[in-house]
């Protein structure tokens, strides 16, 4: 069965890296040393009034403002509808509330960090200051928020009339706690490497954990798409077989050959225990064609893939691919109107492929 | 991807909350107008002793004992078995083999709103202190809202495309929206959704934080309104293309024939307070049904008896129906409010008033509302629908109607 495609008509992120609004985009890359990469602030005032910004957290600044800003850069006032996926959500702010829970032995509780910490106060907010009464969703599903996110988009546009414009997007936000517990649990490197050089300590268990937010102002016509994702495949609790099936398919119901295939975007995040996923990708397919990794830039953390996608439009759009992110190949320094397949797993056993395709009108 | 504009209808239930277990036990005391909410016994709080709640009347270890296929060494959390003592109580009525057999062309979408935090704000202590060498960390896979869904799927050994929504109040209701959406794509060809929540410490300071909580039972859509009662549970419907459920023989309960999701776009946990988002979603979902107003002969309000929601509901109900409202009533003086629960157990309200002929009562209503007269039904009555109404409005402005109609 032929897939809704998702036409992106814009982008943003605001990641560990300089991808908000950057003079160069992702110049230089930023490297962390302890195994955190923590997403770069971006000017939070420019997108949030005074009064409310005061109380508001982190994450709450991060959405609002890499949602704004897609909007703007589309030219769309007020979406038809705000979908987010996150895995975590106001996660700080659910930390603050049980913590104090202790401390205050029930006491007094601070009803600003109780509200944030709802997963969808974010989606609540965003429709407050665009005005938007349309259509709201948010999804908390693990590793695959964001694709959950995704195939309700594909839902809603195919029942939907033409012209729609849909924000959607993902949040998650690195707490020192949530890495702590995450740590014991055995996610992280014991002795992390440089975060730019993960893909060659990828012979040891556990990765590197990251943040960021990600939004998307996806429609149905091509006109004036940057990019199109043509295909969106999840698989819960996948091994290595079933993702090859899966990519297999994906591909064929797409009429397309892996050799039509530009580049290759993992998620591999040098977790020696989780690579096998992509071994028939990485073994079973034509050498010829490049692979890489975008984990380095943005750590581990469960709507990654957001991440993963948004590089994915900046790769089709002219933005070169360094080195460090290299697995496989040479990754050619045009891909504009290439297709690009985007893998990526979670720690608790998601996977998704996402095939984007840059000449949008191929889509149809 | 197709998009057909089939109907969907429900084809099995299962539920559990303070009123009991199974639909026979909630239609009998709704129909007596028996509420069940109590000082907590199983929720370890300081305030045992200042709010009623609508506890589910059974231990962790009561309810495990339902489900004889649990590991017992298997950690679980409340809303985990909350939600697969709903589930079984569904497989009454619907093949498990069957639905095993659709694999990913099942979807199960699940709904919960602080996933396994009944259990994990207990430990959380432990698992952030180093020195607590044998804390065990995995409890906290289990405070995401994904828990659930994951448990129900494994425990019943289903194979389902799965999907977690978390919308506050209105969590649950948006499942059921998604899945009947999934249905219509073709995405999936049987579906699952509804919703689970615990009691827990973290939910009930919130709400006392934010001064939300009557003390006594809650007075829903009353001129002395105080705020609200928690409570907790799970419920969940089948969900199928009519088609496919005729051509199977199924026993059709109801007609999901219309649904909208809108936002308030007004304040962060407050609702526009002349009603706009309450009326538009509920216009909204009349229009997606093909309805007119006259055409509802039930609404089982949100009415959390908090003074903004049910100022801002009654004015919506009231402008809508011309000052002429048909029967309604909010349930939630029966069970507490169930958070995720709440969307698909009052769905289920809803279907149940319409099939078995009775509105249930608004309990402890007695003066009207200053800022909007409006009279809901006071002690069951009977009734005829061919329509009903189920509203769910939540934090973040999150407001879903769903109509139902006989099969």
């Amino acid at each position: 069965m032929s897939q809704q495609p998702l036409y992106v008509y814009a982008a943003t992120a605001i990641s560990p890296q300089h991808s908000f609004r950057a003079a160069e985009l992702m110049q230089p890359l930023v490297h962390f040393a302890e195994g955190k990469l923590h997403a770069q602030d971006a000017s939070y005032s420019d997108y949030i009034s005074p009064v409310a910004i005061r109380r508001m957290s982190r994450i709450m600044k991060m959405t609002i403002s890499a949602a704004m800003e897609c909007l703007s850069q589309a030219g769309v006032k007020a979406p038809d509808a705000i979908i987010t996926g996150t895995g975590s959500g106001g996660v700080l702010d659910m930390e603050q509330v049980v913590k104090d829970l202790r401390r205050f032995d029930e006491g007094s509780l601070n009803p600003t960090a109780f509200i944030q910490s709802t997963y969808n106060s974010p989606n609540g907010w965003i429709a407050m200051q665009t005005h938007a009464t349309c259509y709201n969703q948010t999804f908390v599903h693990r590793g695959c928020s964001f694709e959950l996110a995704l195939l309700d988009a594909q839902g809603l546009l195919a029942e939907s009339r033409r012209g729609l414009r849909l924000l959607v997007g993902c949040y998650d936000e690195l707490s020192d706690e949530y890495t702590l517990i995450r740590g014991r649990r055995g996610y992280w490197k014991v002795n992390p490497p440089d975060s730019l050089a993960l893909l060659q300590h990828a012979d040891t268990a556990g990765t590197i954990a990251g943040e960021g937010v990600n939004f998307f102002v996806f429609g149905s016509e091509p006109e004036q798409a940057l990019a199109c994702v043509a295909a969106i495949r999840l698989l819960h609790h996948a091994d290595a077989a079933s993702v090859a099936d899966a990519v297999r398919e994906i591909l064929s119901g797409a009429g397309l050959a892996p050799s039509d295939l530009g580049l290759i975007m993992l998620g591999l995040n040098g977790d020696v225990r989780q690579s096998h996923l992509y071994n028939d990708l990485l073994t079973a397919w034509p050498q010829s064609i490049p692979v890489v990794s975008f984990k380095p830039l943005c750590g581990e953390y469960e709507t990654a893939s957001g991440f993963g996608l948004w590089l994915g439009i900046q790769v089709l759009n002219g933005w070169t691919i360094p080195q460090e992110l290299q697995v496989r190949g040479v990754v050619p320094t045009d891909l504009g109107g290439s297709n690009v397949l985007v893998v990526n797993h979670f720690i608790q056993g998601e996977v998704s492929i996402l095939l984007l395709r840059g000449k949008a009108e191929s889509c149809r | 991807m197709p998009y057909r504009s089939e109907r969907i209808v429900i084809t099995a239930t299962g539920v559990i909350s303070s009123l009991g277990a199974g639909r026979d036990e909630h239609v009998q005391k709704l129909r007596l107008a028996q509420p069940e909410l109590r000082y907590p016994l199983i929720l370890q709080t300081n305030h045992a002793h200042d709010f009623l709640l609508g506890e589910v009347a059974a231990t962790n270890a009561e309810l495990a004992a339902r489900l004889p296929f649990l590991d017992k060494q298997a950690r679980i959390t409340r809303t985990a078995l909350l939600s697969l003592c709903a589930f079984q109580d569904l497989l009454a009525q619907i093949d498990l083999n069957f639905l095993r057999s659709f694999g990913g062309r099942l979807s199960l979408v699940n709904a919960s709103t602080v996933g396994g935090m009944s259990e994990v704000e207990n430990i959380y202590h432990e698992l952030i202190d180093l020195n607590y060498e044998g804390a065990d960390t995995e409890w906290i896979e289990l405070l995401d809202c994904a828990e659930s869904t994951e448990q129900l799927a494994t425990s019943f050994q289903l194979k389902p495309a799965m999907a977690t929504i978390s919308t506050a109040c209105s969590s649950s209701a948006n499942a059921i929206l998604v899945a009947a959406r999934r249905l219509r794509t073709g995405m999936a060809d049987i579906a699952i959704a509804g919703g689970g929540d615990a009691l827990s410490r973290f939910t009930l300071n919130g709400f006392h934080s934010l001064k939300n909580m009557d003390p006594a039972a809650c007075r829903p859509f009353d001129g002395q309104r105080n705020g609200l009662n928690l409570g907790e549970g799970a419920a969940y419907l089948v969900l199928e293309r009519e088609q496919d459920a005729l051509r199977r023989g199924a026993r059709i309960e109801a007609v999901l024939s219309g649904w909208c999701n809108a936002n308030d776009a007004y304040h962060p946990t407050a609702p526009s307070p002349d009603g706009a988002g309450a009326l538009r979603t509920m216009q909204s979902a009349l229009n997606h049904a093909g309805l007119t107003a006259s055409d509802i002969g039930y609404i089982n309000a949100h009415g959390t008896a908090t003074i903004n929601n049910d100022a801002a509901e009654g004015k919506a109900i009231n402008t809508l129906w011309g000052g002429r409202p048909p029967k309604f009533s909010s349930t939630k003086a029966f069970t507490g409010h169930t958070l995720a629960a709440a969307g698909a157990l009052e769905a289920l309200f809803s279907i149940w008033a319409m099939q078995e002929g009775f509105a249930p009562a608004n309990l402890n209503w007695s003066v009207p509302m200053e800022e909007c007269p409006v009279q809901p039904v006071l002690q069951t009555e009977p009734l005829q629908a061919r329509h009903v109404m189920s509203n769910s409005f939540g934090f973040g402005g999150n407001n879903v109607s769903l109509v139902f109609s006989r099969a």
